[in-house]
């Protein structure tokens, strides 16, 4: 089987790198404004993406029309392009849309320009839409898609020729229930991804409740804490296609959940991927991986289930990061209006210390609620950044609380290596635009090496916008191909040297909310115009430790775990 | 205070906490001066009369009827009576009686929403005439302007308030209390680096003026344990405390910033001192949960985690279904 999978991976990866050839990648120029911003927004009408999100939204206020959907960028055709996949909602026994409702799949034109093909593709999902995960989960060479839904998910496997097929049955990764973000990780470290599923809570129409202050018209949208929690799952990879439910026997399933985020990072540097998970109303979730297939909670004494004061809060996106190179990997959450963001400092020892007032980020959120949110280096200056989409859930909030709003502004926090700067002002004026944000997902769609962000409205148009900063300065892009490692290089480290500045990046499993990324990584060089080298320190089971010189700057290239050598594309 | 005239402090709002001052203060001087009371009683039916006769404004001829009011009397009766006396108390602006009435009123109906009512008008009346005294006798004091400022912070308008407590520092930069408001109105508004230094000087030089001034510790520890500087919050926790030991933000305080600094044996004490005081506080419980769980005291942990999510779930409980919030 595993000999199998090696030559899927192989063949995947050498129909890949022939197309990248094709395409010629690096510093790409596409025609548009010369924008003094560090982002500039891309219309519908420039990019031809025209499909909007539909909640719809009803007087019976059903909680799920109020939280997606989320968003991705993946490269579904190995063309070397991200591509762009956006979650609809659909029917479901709260809701009959009066016409039908799909998700969308744009293939990237390479121009700024993308195209519809979610029919041909045959992914337009077949309920109520959440959120999506992207991996390669069969190691064939092409990104899998697994949607979250209400009232239950489905996994698109890739068949490598512009087309998916519903496997989910198969699979056995149906989760019954109101699925929310998921990802794709290596909990056991025998080479396969796995898949970790979010569920919120116990939900159905029949059991709706009427919430809001009395009165009809003032019906608003219930608080999580009227509702039931529910367990999440564990699904193990059998590498035959086919899944296992572990979720009791791993340990996931036993804290019942109203989870909204998760990423998975080895957050104590022992080799095993752990999960974050960001719950509403009740303690978020820190599973730390003890090997052989457990894991154990122990959010609520690591620091990171409650606020310092004990209470749980709103928590939503989540995403993990070494935001100050002490070499642990940090996490973050976004909450909702008046409880301020988390961003939880590692202590090195399975414990964490918020630090969002010190870094100015406490203040910075305390109106608002945050959804999507991704740690990344858009100006490619060395420092790990932070942006979050933000909008209130409710829409009659501003009715009780005059000073929230229910759209709200996106934020960008630069690293200044002392602290977090909100940059969101100066930084293009799409981030003046008032939101009802809720997806958030990172690719650099022209390969200029600028990371770009796609976010996702409910019940509204994407907002995609082009990061035109981030050439400015030096970069180096970097794809990872697992051979014994997972193929997708979830849980790697890469350290690397230009000068006088060195940095690492872990390679975290998904982060964002109900979003999925563009899984190469983007290291950014400054001024330096030349990188020393590069360490990929691959994850168990490889462990295999790679160190390249001489590599090219400002493109991207990939490395084949084991080959020894960069490919440059 | 030359600009404020009288006129604007009629208009002036006074808060909860000067009212219950103001009635503090009262309660005193009028239980010191309270006459002991008859044990005579009169007829029900005498009383009832005094009480249809205040109800009609007749208060001269009421309350001789009423004073034969019996200790033993049927409660509801007493209830009546008591009201209709505090009301022909007000009528003939009888200061004494009025404020007695109302406190033994208090005293023995604190929920009665018509005495809570009667009670808040008089005092609003008495702080509002005490008020336009002091406009008009003493202008350009500094009491006037305290008085203004109070009034801005309890309707949260933070700049100016600050800006009023500036204007009394311009005239006396030593008067206590004043450069503490000033940094706690100051650090009340959006947070910028210069707020906070801005505040941090107020508490420093408040205690100059006043190094009794635990609160001033309390909030330059506040400052410190937000920037993250713990090494620098210790201290003044630990001084607040020294001034005030039954200080309890000062003891959850220093707690959770022991525990952020990892010295998490040096926590347990203030943690242990703070649930005992406010034990309806989950905060208490679950940073002294991290404390234990962290020198090896498992058991003490996992009971004091289990009593910050029973407070959790408590404080969280779902609403009732007719009348379920929003989020």
């Amino acid at each position: 089987m595993i000999e199998r999978r090696s030559v899927l991976r192989a063949m995947g990866w050498a129909g890949m790198g022939l197309l990248l050839e094709k395409s010629r990648l690096a510093g790409a120029v596409f025609p548009g404004s010369e924008s003094p911003f560090a982002f500039e927004e891309l219309l519908p009408v420039t990019s031809g993406i025209s499909w909007v999100h539909t909640s719809g939204k009803s007087p019976d206020m059903y909680l799920p029309e109020t939280v997606g959907a989320g968003c991705a960028f993946l490269d579904y055709d190995n063309d070397g392009w991200m591509d762009i996949y956006l979650v609809n909602s659909g029917p479901s026994d709260f809701y009959t849309p009066p016409k039908p409702l799909r998700n969308a799949l744009y293939r990237n034109n390479r121009d700024g320009t993308f195209t519809d093909v979610t029919l041909a593709a045959g992914v337009p999902g077949n309920a109520y839409g959440m959120g999506v995960a992207v991996g390669d989960y069969d190691g064939d060479g092409f990104p899998d898609l697994f949607l979250t839904q209400y009232q239950h998910s489905i996994l698109y496997h890739n068949n490598g020729d512009g087309t998916f097929t519903d496997v989910t049955a198969k699979a056995g990764v149906a989760c019954p229930g109101w699925g929310s973000s998921a990802v794709w990780f290596d909990y056991d470290n025998d080479g396969r991804l796995d898949l970790f599923v979010c569920r919120f809570v116990e939900f159905s129409k029949a059991t709706n409740r009427q919430c809001g202050l009395g009165v009809e018209h003032h019906r608003a949208y219930c608080s999580p804490a009227v509702f039931t929690p529910a367990p999440c799952g564990l699904y193990h990879n059998n590498g035959d296609g086919t899944f296992t439910d572990v979720s009791k026997e791993s340990g996931i399933s036993k804290p019942l959940a109203k989870a909204w985020g998760v990423v998975a990072a080895d957050i104590n540097n022992d080799g095993g991927m752990d999960l974050f998970v960001g719950n509403d109303m009740v303690p978020n979730f820190l599973f730390i991986n003890k090997g052989k297939g457990r894991f154990e909670e122990t959010g609520a004494l690591a620091g990171v289930g409650y606020s310092g004061l004990g209470t749980a809060r709103s928590g939503m996106g989540v995403d993990a990061a070494d935001y100050d190179q002490d070499g642990w990997v940090d996490l973050f959450v976004a909450n909702i209006d008046h409880q301020s963001y988390s961003l939880y400092h590692n202590t090195r020892d399975e414990s964490f210390s918020d630090a969002a007032n010190e870094v100015g980020l406490a203040a910075a959120t305390w109106l608002l609620s945050g959804w999507g949110v991704k740690f990344f280096d858009y100006d490619n200056d060395g420092n790990l950044d932070l942006l979050v989409a933000n909008g209130h859930p409710d829409l009659m909030v501003e009715q009780q609380f005059p000073n929230v709003n229910y759209l709200e502004p996106m934020l960008l926090f630069q690293n200044t290596g002392a602290g977090f700067k909100n940059v969101s002002a100066e930084s293009g004026p799409a981030f003046s635009k008032k939101l009802a944000a809720r997806g958030l997902a990172l690719g650099d769609f022209d390969n200029d090496g600028g990371v770009d962000v796609l976010i996702s409205q409910n019940n509204g148009p994407p907002v995609l916008m082009r990061n035109k900063v981030g050439s400015r300065n030096h970069w180096l892009g970097v794809c990872l191909v697992g051979k014994k490692a997972n193929i997708d290089a979830v849980g790697a480290k890469l350290t690397y040297k230009a000068g006088e500045l060195q940095r690492h990046i872990f390679k975290v499993g998904g982060g964002s909310y109900l979003s999925a990324h563009d899984s190469r990584v983007v290291l950014g060089l400054g001024s330096k115009s030349k990188i020393d080298w590069l360490e990929i320190q691959w994850p168990k089971p490889s462990e295999r430790i790679e160190r390249f010189t001489s590599l090219p700057i400002d493109r991207y290239i990939t490395i084949v775990e084991g080959q020894g050598k960069a490919l440059q594309l | 205070m030359a600009e404020l005239k009288p006129g604007i402090l009629v208009r002036l709002s006074l808060s909860g906490a000067q009212i219950l001052v103001c009635i503090a203060l009262l309660a005193v001087w009028v239980l010191a001066q309270a006459p002991v009371s008859s044990p005579s009683a009169g007829p029900s039916s005498l009383v009832d009369r005094g009480i249809d006769l205040a109800a009609k404004g007749r208060c001269e001829e009421a309350l001789p009827l009423l004073k034969r009011l019996a200790d033993d009397s049927d409660k509801q009766l007493k209830y009546r009576a008591q009201l209709a006396t505090a009301r022909c108390a007000i009528k003939r602006k009888d200061g004494h009686a009025t404020v007695t009435t109302l406190l033994a009123l208090r005293h023995e109906y604190p929920k009665d929403p018509e005495v809570l009512y009667l009670t808040t008008q008089v005092f609003l009346k008495i702080a509002e005439e005490a008020s336009q005294d002091l406009a008009r006798i003493a202008p350009d004091s500094y009491q006037i302007l305290e008085l203004e400022a109070e009034t801005l912070e309890s309707q949260n308008k933070w700049p100016e308030a600050a800006a009023t407590y500036r204007k009394i520092l311009e005239k006396d930069p030593k008067l206590p209390n004043i450069h503490f408001r000033l940094g706690r109105a100051v650090l009340a508004q959006p947070e910028t680096q210069a707020t906070t230094e801005e505040a941090r000087k107020e508490f420093e030089q408040e205690l100059t003026i006043d190094s009794t001034n635990a609160a001033a510790e309390f909030w330059l520890g506040e400052i410190s344990r937000r920037d993250g500087h713990w090494a620098e919050a210790i201290p003044h926790y630990t001084s607040a405390l020294k001034l005030d030991p039954t200080y309890p933000e000062a003891m959850l305080a220093l707690g959770m910033t022991f525990n952020s600094d990892g010295r998490f044996a040096d926590a347990i004490k203030p943690l242990e001192g703070y649930t005992k005081t406010v034990p309806q506080d989950p905060a208490g419980h679950y940073q002294l949960a991290m404390a234990y769980a962290r020198t090896g005291r498992k058991q003490d942990s996992v009971r004091e985690m289990a009593l910050q999510q029973q407070l959790s779930e408590k404080n969280q409980a779902p609403p009732s279904p007719d009348n379920t919030e929003p989020r």
